[in-house]
């Protein structure tokens, strides 16, 4: 944030003697502003002798923070926004939509969970064709670990179950199709960074016409770009994983994207297998899905661990709904519920 | 004023209570009603993610917003707006508007059973105004929801700029809405930890003593005091949830860790509790800066458990365990979290 110093020129106000006033105080940047008690400082002002000015200075610092802050809102507009702008996109699988009430809702993030070969990417990869195919925008699909696919989609596009999406669908060129999917390679999460900072000035200046919007944003996967910086006691790496979720989560919120992430399993105490990215990650995600698959058999279950809108979650926790992936079939065939 | 006037009093007992009364009520919000809590207290929900905090939060609001009576109806509501500050930045809207329409619905549904028990002359009546009171459960519903005041924050400074500012949204709001806002809630306080903690000021100029160093120390001092100026001028309630962030740390070979893990332990064993309490409390390892710590007033434990609670209409529910640490209580409460909200059970 601005040092005080530097708003001279914006805001004439703030001058030379304001400065100088709370530097006395210890105060040089608007950082140092939000943190001290401005009542006591401005308490202390009074009793200099250009007071009238300095309060001058302070009322204009109050609308420089006022403006610092995300916009107050009620009940109803939010009400407004998730009924205008947070619609959810169907991941292309009648079961899967069920089972999180719909589809992916926009200005969410979805989090999959699951041990390796659990069908993780699957789900991605169909959730992209099916949002690529309803061509109501474009897809940006951050593949860290080579496991893209473009055959895959293209064999999802063309035997993606008629029941489930539009019939008119089909007739799209394959090739407008996967235009609309774009996949970049990412290895490290400062590259994830420069990507979703571009992506954000894109969507501000509204470089993409609104057909080109990107409506769904995946990144598969997210814990294999955290895992090699949360190693160490410092906070450093957590901090960076935090200040990750909460970029994908204003992204999500301000531009009305669905956000798809996956996250690994890795071997915890015991011999139990836990998620990378753990504990403090979890209260990241809306919905979190864990994905399994019994040991040489090609059902995928998934279950529901977290809902921010369902709000029985919980007994979906507890029910286990089960999706079968078949996998040798190439399309995601959705075959029954079996509550354990 | 001799000192006469100062012996005789200003208001007796009675007058004092009746004020009290009035300006720092009790807010009865179940499944928060073991300890009555009023204005001026600050509550912490501990618990992992996910545990219904986010949940207890949500009914805690609709139990505010809505009204006490409307148009013959009770609603048992305390009648008050409420302030949300969103940290998590992942409240959902739609839980909250399906959680208060059926809040409303159980309530007029309750009113017209009744209704069916008086006389046949005035169930006529109630069956002739059965129409207009459907259209008024909307109009009641936007009411409610216009008192649900929300703002999000994706960083400290976003949080510290908006405490800076509430004092003049919250007179706003009173001006509104005709009442003031008597409950905050903080979802969750612990948020930004790990960003803030890797943070440090840079310094501008060499020999800088008078600038803090510790920059998670600072936020949180900053916060407090913010939400204590707050708390003078507009007496609330605070309630702000708490996720173990740390939770699967205490395994982890780091000195500073194994360290506090020992400190920790001891602690316990000196408050003779039982071994797995022990494991409990260091499950849910306080991580916030001894300055909030000091600041709350009563903390409450909330954790998902393995057992079920079937309800009548045969529905499975797993079962939540709320207990007391501040006032430690010595009792557990159960809840279950239905379609209307949470519920306790036992």
């Amino acid at each position: 944030m601005a040092p005080l110093k530097s708003m001279e020129q914006e805001y004439p106000i703030i001058d030379a003697a304001f400065q100088k006033f709370c530097a006395s105080h210890g105060i040089f940047s608007v950082e140092d502003l939000l943190m001290c008690d401005i009542d006591a400082l401005m308490a202390f002002a009074d009793k200099e002798p250009k007071s009238e000015k300095l309060k001058q200075g302070f009322t204009q610092i109050l609308t420089i923070i006022d403006g610092l802050h995300q916009p107050w809102l009620n009940g109803l507009d939010l009400l407004e926004d998730a009924k205008w702008n947070k619609h959810v996109l169907s991941t292309g699988c009648k079961r899967m939509d069920e089972l999180l009430q719909g589809g992916l809702r926009k200005g969410q993030l979805t989090e999959l969970v699951g041990p390796s070969s659990s069908g993780k990417t699957q789900v991605c990869l169909q959730v992209a064709s099916s949002v690529a195919k309803m061509q109501i925008g474009s897809v940006l699909y951050l593949d860290t670990g080579n496991s893209f696919s473009p055959r895959r989609i293209a064999q999802f596009v063309h035997k993606s179950s008629g029941s489930v999406l539009n019939y008119q669908a089909d007739h799209i060129p394959l090739q407008k199709v996967m235009n609309s999917v774009l996949c970049h390679s990412v290895f490290d999460i400062f590259a994830m960074f420069d990507i979703l900072h571009q992506l954000e000035i894109n969507m501000k200046s509204q470089i993409h016409k609104a057909d080109h919007q990107v409506q769904l944003l995946i990144v598969d996967s997210i814990s294999s770009l955290i895992t090699p910086i949360l190693g160490g006691s410092g906070p450093q790496g957590h901090a960076l994983m935090i200040s990750a979720g909460f970029l994908l989560k204003k992204l999500a919120h301000e531009h009305n994207l669905a956000v798809l992430v996956t996250n690994h399993m890795v071997g915890g105490e015991g011999g139990i297998t836990k998620p990378a990215l753990g504990e403090s990650w979890k209260s990241v995600p809306h919905v979190r899905l864990l994905l399994s698959r019994d040991h040489g058999s090609n059902i995928c279950n998934v279950s529901v661990l977290k809902h921010s809108s369902i709000l029985k979650y919980s007994t979906f926790k507890r029910n286990y709904n089960i999706l079968l992936l078949h996998f040798p079939k190439m399309n995601m065939l959705l075959v029954g519920k079996h509550p354990l | 004023m001799g000192p006469q006037s100062w012996i005789v009093g200003d208001e007796s007992a009675k007058e004092v209570l009746d004020r009290v009364f009035m300006e720092r009520p009790f807010l009865l919000l179940p499944p928060l009603h073991r300890v009555p809590l009023r204005v001026g207290n600050v509550v912490e929900l501990v618990g992992p993610s996910p545990s219904a905090k986010t949940q207890i939060l949500i009914q805690a609001a609709i139990s505010c917003i809505l009204p006490k009576e409307w148009n013959g109806v009770q609603y048992g509501g305390l009648d008050h707006p409420v302030m949300f500050i969103d940290l998590d930045c992942r409240f959902d809207i739609l839980r909250l508007s399906e959680m208060l329409k059926h809040r409303i619905m159980e309530a007029t549904g309750s009113m017209k059973k009744r209704g069916g028990e008086l006389k046949n002359a005035e169930k006529s009546i109630s069956d002739r105004t059965r129409k207009p009171d459907i259209a008024f459960d909307e109009k009641l519903f936007i009411f409610c929801i216009n008192r649900f005041l929300y703002v999000r924050c994706s960083n400290s400074f976003e949080f510290l700029a908006t405490l800076k500012l509430l004092h003049h949204r919250l007179w706003k709001e009173k001006e509104t809405h005709g009442n003031s806002v008597h409950l905050l809630m903080i979802d969750s306080i612990g948020a930004f930890h790990w960003v803030d903690r890797a943070s440090t000021f840079l310094p501008l100029r060499d020999n800088d003593r008078c600038r803090k160093s510790l920059f998670l120390q600072g936020v949180s001092e900053a916060v407090v005091q913010e939400i204590k100026k707050l708390l003078r001028v507009h007496p609330m309630l605070i309630i702000a949830t708490k996720s173990t962030i740390l939770g699967d740390r205490y395994s982890s070979t780091s000195s500073e860790v194994k360290w506090n893990f020992m400190k920790h332990n001891f602690q316990d064993t000196s408050d003779t509790r039982n071994v797995t309490r022990n494991k409990l409390q260091l499950l849910h390892r306080e991580y916030m800066p001894s300055v909030w710590q000091s600041f709350v007033t009563h903390r409450i434990l909330v954790q998902p458990s393995d057992d079920h609670f079937a309800t009548s209409n045969h529905q499975n529910h797993s079962l939540h365990v709320l207990e007391w640490l501040l006032p430690s209580l010595s009792f557990l409460d159960k809840f279950i979290v239905t379609d209307s909200g949470v519920s306790v059970v036992s």
